[in-house]
């Protein structure tokens, strides 16, 4: 660029030209979006999978979302590193993919913890719940468990998505979401099984197809 | 009576890094050359003046052991560059 005096439609001219530039130079890599949506689809295909046809791998499939979160830290700061330039959009996505973290973390925590606190707490007002089955009469005693929390998870993982496509105006992502809160209200009426076949497809609709798309952008971008 | 354009701003590479920074949180030197096809020792004077301005801020740190250096926009650089886009426009629009 030659310095040169400018006069004011030049000036004008210059501004919108850069702005232009600067909002077309962020392309997001998908990387994480293909990982998150690849171990969610595993995941839930693979749970709907041991159901549905009768055998057990031997450990709880979901556990895989914790092995993953590892090389998902280190491409986060990777990626972070070799940015050149920040939007505010980015900045922006970054904090919703933050507060997705953190909720979908707290999340888990209240499953695993809620139902045996609570039988703990009943038991401490000397109190039990027991269930009857009706034909035999017989009497078990009755854990606490939550009913249909696959649910509660197909909201948040709409929610990151939808937020990152509305601010980004990235429209696979957007109906990504939507399709993740349509299986939202399917999975209000069916059984853990279909539930688990809900969350893998939710990964696919949701990370996997945006983030594919994402990718072939960015591969297109570095090319030219 | 129209206002005197700063002239900070009025000048062709300062423009387009104000102009640039405007709209991202920050970047790199090297994506301001790039963006702005100006050679680096030219862009450093103009970003030491945009900076003596008070207009942005320069952060320098290293990267895998090379130096790089973040450039952002200040709040006193956004009032400064809204007020050349006003007087801008208030030329434009009297003629």
């Amino acid at each position: 660029m030659e310095e040169k005096e400018l006069n004011e439609k030049e000036s004008l001219s210059l501004i919108s030209e850069m702005i232009q530039k600067a909002k077309s130079s962020f392309h997001e890599s998908g990387t994480s979006a293909i990982l998150w949506g690849s171990v969610t689809a595993v995941c839930g295909l693979l749970s709907f999978a041991q159901v549905q046809f009768g055998f057990s791998l031997g450990f709880d499939v979901w556990l895989l979302i914790f092995v993953v979160i590892i090389p998902q830290i280190y491409i986060i700061i990777k990626e972070r590193k070799n940015k050149l330039v920040k939007t505010y959009q980015a900045a922006a996505t970054d904090n919703v993919w933050l507060v997705y973290a953190i909720s979908i973390s707290a999340i888990a925590f209240y499953q695993n913890i809620v139902p045996g606190i609570s039988d703990k707490l009943m038991l401490d007002e000397g109190m039990q719940l027991l269930q009857k089955n009706i034909a035999t009469g017989e009497v078990k005693d009755y854990h606490f468990f939550i009913p249909s929390l696959s649910s509660v998870y197909l909201i948040i993982y709409a929610f990151p998505t939808i937020a990152t496509g509305l601010i980004n105006k990235f429209k696979p992502m957007i109906w990504g979401a939507v399709v993740c809160y349509a299986l939202f209200f399917i999975s209000l009426y069916t059984s853990f099984k279909y539930d688990m076949l809900m969350l893998g497809l939710a990964g696919i609709a949701n990370w996997l197809i945006p983030g594919l798309i994402l990718r072939d952008r960015y591969n297109k971008n570095i090319a030219c | 009576m129209f206002k005197d354009l700063d002239p900070i701003l009025h000048s062709q590479l300062r423009l387009a890094v104000m102009s640039l920074l405007i709209s991202v949180k920050e970047a790199e030197f090297t994506f301001i050359r790039e963006k702005t096809n100006a050679t680096a020792g030219n862009l450093s004077v103009q970003i030491q003046k945009l900076k003596d301005a008070g207009y942005i801020d320069v952060i320098k740190k290293f990267n895998k052991n090379y130096p790089q250096t973040i450039c952002k926009i200040t709040k006193g650089g956004v009032k400064a560059f809204e007020e050349y886009v006003n007087s801008l426009q208030s030329y434009l629009g009297k003629e």
